[in-house]
C-alpha cells in the first residue's frame, strides 16, 4: 500500500517537472520554445501551414500553438488567469481589438516600438494601430487580420421596385416599407441585425451614432454618452421597431440568427459582420446571386461620404511580459504579419489583411471578389472606445448594452436610458 | 485514531478545493481587489456589500432569482407529483416510461437551452410556426424578446427539464407505502381523494419537501439556463444572481464586488436551507 503511494507520488512529481526538464534541456543547445495563443476557428489550415514554414526557416525556435477556445470571452479568461499567475505561457497572445486598453493598463503586454519601425507600423490600418497605442505613443499589438460590421441588401428586390441603394436611414425605412408592402409576404421583414443584449448591439449603436455625426469620445477625451447625437441614434433604433421596419424578434438576435433569416430570403436589409458572406452566398443559398454588400447608411442631412463609419474589429498579436524569449516571439509575429502571409490568409480563409493599399491586390480581389467592398468599409472604419475606457471597457460596454436594450424593449425612454448610462459610465470611469 | 488517518486524504482534498477558495472569496469580498483598478488593494470592510445592495441591477437579479425559484419549483413539484402518481401505477412498460421521462433531466442544460432558443425564435422557431399555421395567433410572439414573456419562457424550460427529477424523488416516497393501508381504507369506504389526503400525501410529504429543497437550491443558483437561453436579456429581465456574479467576476474582473455577490448568494441559500430543514424536522416530530 505504502509502496503504491510512493510510486504514485514519484510519477506525479516527474510529470509536474517534466516540462521544466524538457525546457532546460532544449535551452542547453541554443533552442528556444515559444507558445502562441490563437483560436483555430477562423484561421483554417493556413495558420498551421504558416507555422510549419516558420519552423522550417527557424530551426532554433520551437513553436507550440495553444489552441484557445473560439469564444472571445473564454479566451480572455484563459489569458487573464495565466497573466495573474505570472505565467510565461503563452508568449504571444492574440487579442481582440477591444482588449489592448485593458491589457496595457494592467501591464500584461510589452511595447513593440523597439522591434517595429514607424514605417512598418504605418503599413497597417491606422484605426487598428490606434486601438493598441497608449497616450504616450507606445504600440502594444500588431494586427493579424481585420473584420467589420457590414451592410447587406437584396439587389433583386430593390430593382423590382425601382429603388436605389439607400444611403440614409429614412431612405432605408422607405425602401423596406415599399418592398414589404409590395411583396405582401407575411414572412418578409425589412431589416434585421444583432440587437440582442450583446457586444454586437453596441457596435450597431455606434454605427448609428457615427452616422448622426456623433462620437462616443468628446474633444477633451471624455466619454460622452448623453448627447444630442446619442439621442438621435437611439431614437432611430427605437423608431425602426415602432414603425415595423425591424421586427420585435431582432431584440433576441445574434449574428447567426440574423444570417439564418436573411439566408432564407426573409429580410431586405441586414447589418452584421462580414463572416456571414461565404455562408449566405453558398451555392444552395436561395439569395446567393441576389445579395450585395454595401456601406452603412447615415442620417438625413449628413454627407454619407464624410460621415459614415463602420465598426471594425481585428485580432492582434501582443507579447506576454513574462515571456523569456521575446526576440523569438517578435520574429514569429513579424513573420505572421508580413504582407504576403496576410494576403495568403485572406485568399485562403477570407480573413482580410489589416493593411492599407490592399483593395488593389490582384490575388486577393481575384480570390475574394467581395474584398473590394470590404476594404472600402474598412477604410471608413472606426473602433470602439476601448482605449479611452481602458481596463473598464468590458463593463462600460455592458452599461451601454443594458441601457440601449432597455430603451429598445420600452423599459426606459430614450432620454432616461442615456442619462442613466451616462451616470453609470461617469461612476465607473471616475469622472 | 486510525479512522482519522484514513479520512485525512479526503479531508485534505476537500479543504484544498472547497474550503480554501471559499475563505479566499470571503477575504476578497472585504477588499477592493479588482483588475479593472490596477494597483495594491486594501481591506474595506463591508463596503462592497453595501455598494452591491444599492445597485438596481443587482436588486433586480435578486428579484428575478426569487421569481424563477418560487414559480418554477411550484410548477415542478406539482407536475412531478402527478408524474410520480402515474408512474407508480402498474402500467405496461413502466420501466421504459420511467427511463423516458428522465431524458430532459439527463441531458446537459446548455444543450437543452440552445435547442429551446431555436424553438422560441420568433421568426424561425417551431412554436410560432405551429401557432401561425393553426391560426391560433395572427402575430408572431416574441417569446424571449418581450420583457413580460421572457421570464415565463425561461421558467417553462426549467419546468420541462426538472419535473421528472422531482417525480423520481417523489416516486421513491410513494414506493414506501404498504399496499395493505390502501386495502384497509377501501374496506372502510374511503374515497380516492380521502385515500390520497390521508395515506399518500403524509407518506410522500418528506420526499416532496426534500425534492423542493434540492430543486430550490439548484434554481437559486441558476446559471447555464439564463446564460445560454437569454444571456439575462431582454434588458436584464432574466438575469439571475449567478449570472450577475459571473459578469462581475469573470467579465469585468471586479473580484471584490463579485465575491461579495457570491457570499450574499451563499447566505441567502443558507437561510433557504434552514427554512426547509426546520419544516422537515417539524414533520418528523409530528409523526
Amino acid at each position: 500500500m505504502r509502496r503504491c503511494f510512493v510510486v504514485c507520488l514519484v510519477v506525479l512529481l516527474v510529470m509536474a517537472s517534466g516540462s521544466a526538464f524538457a525546457r532546460g534541456a532544449r535551452e542547453a543547445d541554443d533552442t528556444v520554445t515559444i507558445q502562441i495563443g490563437l483560436a483555430p476557428r477562423e484561421v483554417g489550415q493556413t495558420f498551421p501551414a504558416l507555422l510549419d514554414e516558420f519552423r522550417a526557416a527557424n530551426p532554433n525556435i520551437r513553436v507550440n500553438w495553444l489552441e484557445v477556445p473560439g469564444v472571445p470571452g473564454e479566451q480572455k479568461n484563459l489569458y487573464v488567469t495565466n497573466l495573474i499567475g505570472g505565467s510565461d505561457e503563452p508568449d504571444i497572445m492574440a487579442l481582440d481589438i477591444i482588449w489592448p486598453g485593458e491589457f496595457i493598463a494592467n501591464g500584461w503586454t510589452i511595447p513593440l516600438n523597439d522591434y517595429f519601425t514607424d514605417a512598418e507600423l504605418a503599413e497597417f490600418n491606422p484605426a487598428l494601430i490606434d486601438a493598441a497605442t497608449t497616450l504616450d505613443g507606445e504600440v502594444h499589438a500588431i494586427p493579424f487580420y481585420q473584420n467589420a460590421v457590414h451592410f447587406f441588401y437584396r439587389r433583386d428586390l430593390l430593382e423590382k421596385y425601382n429603388l436605389s441603394v439607400p444611403t440614409t436611414w429614412s431612405e432605408l425605412e422607405e425602401a423596406a416599407r415599399v418592398v414589404v408592402e409590395g411583396e405582401n409576404n407575411p414572412d418578409l421583414v425589412g431589416y434585421t441585425s444583432m440587437w440582442a443584449q450583446i457586444e454586437g448591439l453596441f457596435m450597431n449603436y455606434l454605427q448609428f451614432l457615427w452616422g448622426a455625426g456623433g462620437n462616443m469620445v468628446d474633444a477633451r477625451g471624455r466619454v460622452a454618452v448623453d448627447t444630442a447625437e446619442g439621442r438621435k441614434a437611439l431614437n432611430q433604433m427605437v423608431g425602426m421597431l415602432d414603425r415595423g421596419t425591424a421586427p420585435e424578434s431582432i431584440l433576441t438576435y445574434r449574428p447567426n440568427d440574423a444570417m439564418a433569416l436573411f439566408r432564407q430570403g426573409r429580410s431586405v436589409f441586414m447589418v452584421v459582420q462580414g463572416f456571414v458572406w461565404p455562408i449566405i452566398t453558398e451555392p444552395d443559398s436561395p439569395v446567393a446571386d441576389v445579395v450585395e454588400m454595401g456601406s452603412i447608411p447615415v442620417f438625413d442631412g449628413q454627407n454619407p461620404e464624410t460621415t459614415r463609419r463602420h465598426a471594425i474589429g481585428a485580432w492582434m498579436f501582443a507579447i506576454n511580459p513574462n515571456s523569456r524569449n521575446v526576440d523569438a516571439a517578435v520574429e514569429l509575429i513579424r513573420f505572421l504579419t508580413r504582407e504576403e502571409n496576410q494576403v495568403r490568409l485572406g485568399v485562403e480563409t477570407g480573413n482580410l489583411p489589416p493593411r492599407l493599399g490592399m483593395e488593389n491586390n490582384p490575388a486577393l480581389i481575384d480570390a475574394v471578389p467581395i474584398a473590394a467592398q470590404q476594404f472600402r468599409n474598412f477604410a471608413l472604419g472606426d473602433v470602439r472606445p476601448s482605449v479611452h475606457t481602458g481596463e473598464n471597457y468590458t463593463e462600460f460596454s455592458d452599461i451601454m448594452q443594458r441601457h440601449i436594450h432597455s430603451a429598445l424593449t420600452g423599459n426606459m425612454s430614450v432620454n432616461q436610458a442615456l442619462r442613466s448610462a451616462q451616470a453609470e459610465a461617469d461612476a465607473l470611469l471616475g469622472k | 485514531m486510525e479512522a482519522i488517518l484514513l479520512v485525512m486524504p479526503a479531508l485534505a482534498a476537500v479543504m484544498l478545493v472547497l474550503l480554501l477558495p471559499t475563505l479566499n472569496s470571503l477575504r476578497m469580498s472585504l477588499t477592493n481587489f479588482s483588475l479593472s483598478r490596477p494597483g495594491p488593494f486594501d481591506f474595506v470592510g463591508l463596503q462592497n456589500y453595501r455598494a452591491a445592495l444599492r445597485i438596481g441591477e443587482f436588486q433586480r437579479s435578486i428579484r428575478n432569482t426569487f421569481v424563477f425559484t418560487a414559480v418554477g419549483v411550484m410548477f415542478q413539484v406539482s407536475l412531478g407529483l402527478v408524474l410520480a402518481l402515474l408512474l407508480n401505477r402498474a402500467l405496461k412498460l413502466r420501466g421504459l416510461l420511467r427511463a423516458t421521462i428522465l431524458f430532459p433531466w439527463a441531458l446537459p442544460t446548455a444543450l437543452n437551452a440552445i435547442v429551446w432558443r431555436w424553438m422560441y425564435n420568433a421568426d424561425l422557431g417551431v412554436f410560432n410556426f405551429l401557432l401561425l399555421q393553426s391560426g391560433l395567433v395572427q402575430q408572431r410572439i416574441n417569446w424571449l424578446g418581450a420583457s413580460n414573456l421572457a421570464m415565463g419562457s425561461m421558467i417553462f424550460v426549467a419546468v420541462w427539464k426538472t419535473s421528472s427529477f422531482m417525480a423520481l424523488i417523489i416516486l421513491t416516497g410513494l414506493q414506501t407505502i404498504p399496499d395493505d393501508l390502501y386495502e384497509a381504507a377501501i374496506i372502510d369506504g374511503a374515497s380516492p381523494w380521502q385515500r390520497f389526503r390521508r395515506i399518500t400525501f403524509p407518506f410522500v410529504a418528506p420526499a416532496i419537501v426534500l425534492s423542493m429543497l434540492l430543486r430550490s437550491m439548484d434554481a437559486f443558483r441558476a446559471f447555464e439556463l439564463p446564460f445560454t437561453l437569454t444571456e439575462g436579456g431582454p434588458a436584464g429581465t432574466t438575469q439571475t444572481i449567478s449570472l450577475y456574479g459571473y459578469r462581475q467576476l469573470f467579465q469585468f474582473l471586479n473580484f471584490d464586488r463579485g465575491s461579495a455577490v457570491a457570499v450574499l448568494q451563499f447566505l441567502m441559500l443558507l437561510v433557504l436551507g434552514i427554512v426547509y430543514i426546520v419544516i422537515l424536522r417539524k414533520r418528523e416530530k409530528a409523526l
